[in-house]
């Protein structure tokens, strides 16, 4: 590693300077920096191939970057077994071993982490409760369902008692009630335990609710971080208002808003005959809780004898923030 | 009545120390075969095919067309020579399995040193072979037990099956650590084994001669079961034909070098690659 000269505050569990990280000539990870403090839930975000993955291989120590460093509670990146006893990970398509039970997996991985056996098999079985597992604690974990097994893999990355946890996509393969479960547990994680949370998904509705930072990645930069409200302004992502009129006059409506200024685009909800929503080309930071273009176009609907049953303005959203810089849909 | 120092202050009693990791590996390796996966059903096997190599031993023999000690010797090498090959099947997915199964990243990701893995999957697969060994001890006590020929059998059995089970598991798990995939590495392994047990099947010709003689001394495998029909059929003590166990004793000495030394660092999410 060139760089070892890490430092690490007091309250700071996560330090990382300028890693980067290239399989042959493709740079898969290029000048990461970011630092996580005690009980923060940090989004890491990005488009397939951003480097998502690769990031939290070398911050776990499953790969040596290229350069940069990074400390992990204190620890710095060059002393690898160190940082794995105080780090949990759930890593991404985590395979499990059908024919073990869920204590029995518990209790190994608490004995690799240097537990003695009574004492891996006692924290197992207080971590099956705690997810809601305990009746199954002696069922193969190859009768689990992916939900439970997903809760047993993030449970699995808690028996060392870590400082820092990183859950890679958590959430993949789950249906939404999974999902939201999932999340559920690992905010719970971070408030309860005070634990760094460092989480990779492509859920961005749920981060919204979920995390206290995010990290956007796009081919191996960084190109935003901070809460959810920061990075939405920082990606100046249009803003949206919905309209609600009668339905034999939306299509006019839909003409008069369409030749305002400042107006994107005018479209259809669904198949609702009553329904617009107008993308405004501004947004962001640019845009005030108070558009002059919403104040022009209620403006234009009454000038036109069209009455609005109803409108709301949507706040930014972290999906447009996400499609405005990486130019990807999640 | 007063306290003495000792009744003060009870004697602690020394908490129970962890395992060392390589144990945690080698029981839970242990279990996951011998418990829950293919151990049980490839020892019923074995013991199935042991039972129709006694009964055809024991038949010749009866018709005169088998001496007893060669008889004794033709279990005893059907039994080293396949349980050297289940030992070296089951070593040989105990890495590429991992990886296929999604498995391994969690193991990596604990501080347990990866040498402390190998080793410990190392053991599990060697249990193989002491397991069908022990299966085999009454099949050879059956044919050899009216010429006193078990004993010399066993030993020989126990030394040179121990050493062929060990070159063989070291070499399984150091092909594991470096494919990619559970089949590249059984197909690798069996191609090996394929080429190791080639010479012992060679015509009776091809064996004699400087060159013959080399082939059969240079493969541990055919210079191992070479020695042990000497020591078994033709009485000879252990020392006698000494020189034949040169390349099994290397063989178990270098592979289980490289598999415990060199393997660990080739123990990656891909294999044969840095990732």
């Amino acid at each position: 590693m060139a760089n070892n000269r890490v430092t690490t505050a007091a309250d700071e569990t996560v330090r990382v300077d300028q890693i980067r990280k290239s399989y042959g000539p493709v740079l898969a990870v290029d000048g990461l920096s970011f630092t996580g403090s005690a009980g923060e839930v940090l989004g890491l975000l990005g488009p397939n191939g951003a480097g998502k993955t690769t990031a939290i291989r070398v911050l776990t120590t499953i790969l040596s970057p290229d350069t940069g460093g990074f400390a992990i509670a204190g620890v710095p990146g060059t002393q690898p077994t160190r940082i794995r006893e105080r780090i949990g990970v759930l890593p991404e398509s985590a395979g499990y071993p059908d024919q073990q039970t869920g204590l029995e997996f518990l209790t190994y991985y608490g004995e690799l982490f240097g537990r003695r056996r009574a004492e891996a098999r006692k924290m197992g079985r207080e971590l099956l409760e705690e997810i809601g597992l305990g009746e199954r604690a002696s069922s193969r974990i190859g009768a689990y369902s992916r939900g439970m097994r997903q809760r047993l893999g993030i449970v699995r990355a808690l028996i060392n008692d870590p400082s820092v946890v990183f859950f890679d996509e958590p959430t993949l393969g789950l249906d939404p009630a999974g999902q939201r479960q999932v999340l559920r547990l690992i905010a719970s994680i971070a408030k309860e335990r005070g634990t760094t949370v460092i989480l990779t998904t492509h859920l961005l509705s749920e981060v919204e609710e979920t995390c206290s930072r995010v990290l956007i990645l796009n081919r191996g930069k960084m190109i935003a971080e901070g809460t959810v409200g920061e990075v939405t302004r920082q990606a100046s992502a249009p803003r949206r208002a919905r309209f609600r009129v009668a339905p034999e006059q939306r299509d006019r409506a839909a003409e008069m808003m369409r030749v305002q200024a400042g107006v994107r685009e005018v479209a259809l909800v669904g198949d609702r005959s009553d329904s617009l929503t107008v993308t405004f080309d501004r947004g962001g930071a640019e845009l005030t809780e108070t558009p002059a273009e919403l104040a022009r176009l209620v403006d234009a609907l009454a000038d036109g004898n069209i009455a609005i049953l109803a409108f709301e303005l949507e706040g930014a959203r972290l999906s447009d923030a996400f499609l405005a810089m990486t130019g990807e849909e999640v | 009545m007063e306290a003495t120092a000792e009744q003060a202050t009870p004697k602690a009693v020394p908490a129970p120390r962890a395992r060392p990791a390589w144990a945690v590996v080698a029981l839970q390796e242990l279990r996951d075969l011998w418990l829950y996966g293919r151990g049980l059903p490839l020892a019923l096997g074995f013991s199935a095919l042991l039972s129709v190599v006694t009964y055809l031993a024991a038949s010749n023999q009866s018709l005169n067309f088998l001496e007893v000690h060669e008889a004794v010797n033709l279990a005893l090498q059907v039994g080293v020579a396949v349980g050297a090959i289940i030992t070296l099947l089951t070593a040989a997915d105990a890495i590429s399995g991992e990886r296929e199964r999604g498995t391994l990243e969690s193991l990596l990701l604990t501080p347990a040193p990866r040498r402390d893995l190998v080793v410990g999957k190392l053991l599990a697969a060697l249990s193989v072979w002491l397991v069908l060994f022990v299966i085999t001890i009454p099949y050879l006590w059956f044919l050899g037990r009216n010429v006193g020929a078990v004993a010399d059998a066993l030993g020989a059995g126990a030394t040179v099956g121990t050493l062929v089970a060990l070159s063989l598991a070291s070499l399984g798990i150091i092909i594991s650590a470096l494919t990619s995939t559970n089949r590249l590495s059984l197909s690798i392994s069996l191609f090996v084994l394929l080429a190791l047990f080639a010479p012992t099947q060679f015509p009776t010709g091809a064996q004699s001669g400087w060159f013959g003689d080399f082939l059969l001394r240079v493969n541990p495998i055919s210079a191992a079961l070479h020695w042990m029909g000497k020591v078994v059929v033709d009485g000879h003590s252990w020392g006698h034909d000494a020189d034949w166990l040169i390349s099994p004793i290397s063989a178990g000495v270098v592979l289980t070098a490289i598999a415990v030394l060199a393997a660990p660092r080739w123990m990656r999410l891909r294999g044969g690659s840095p990732g």
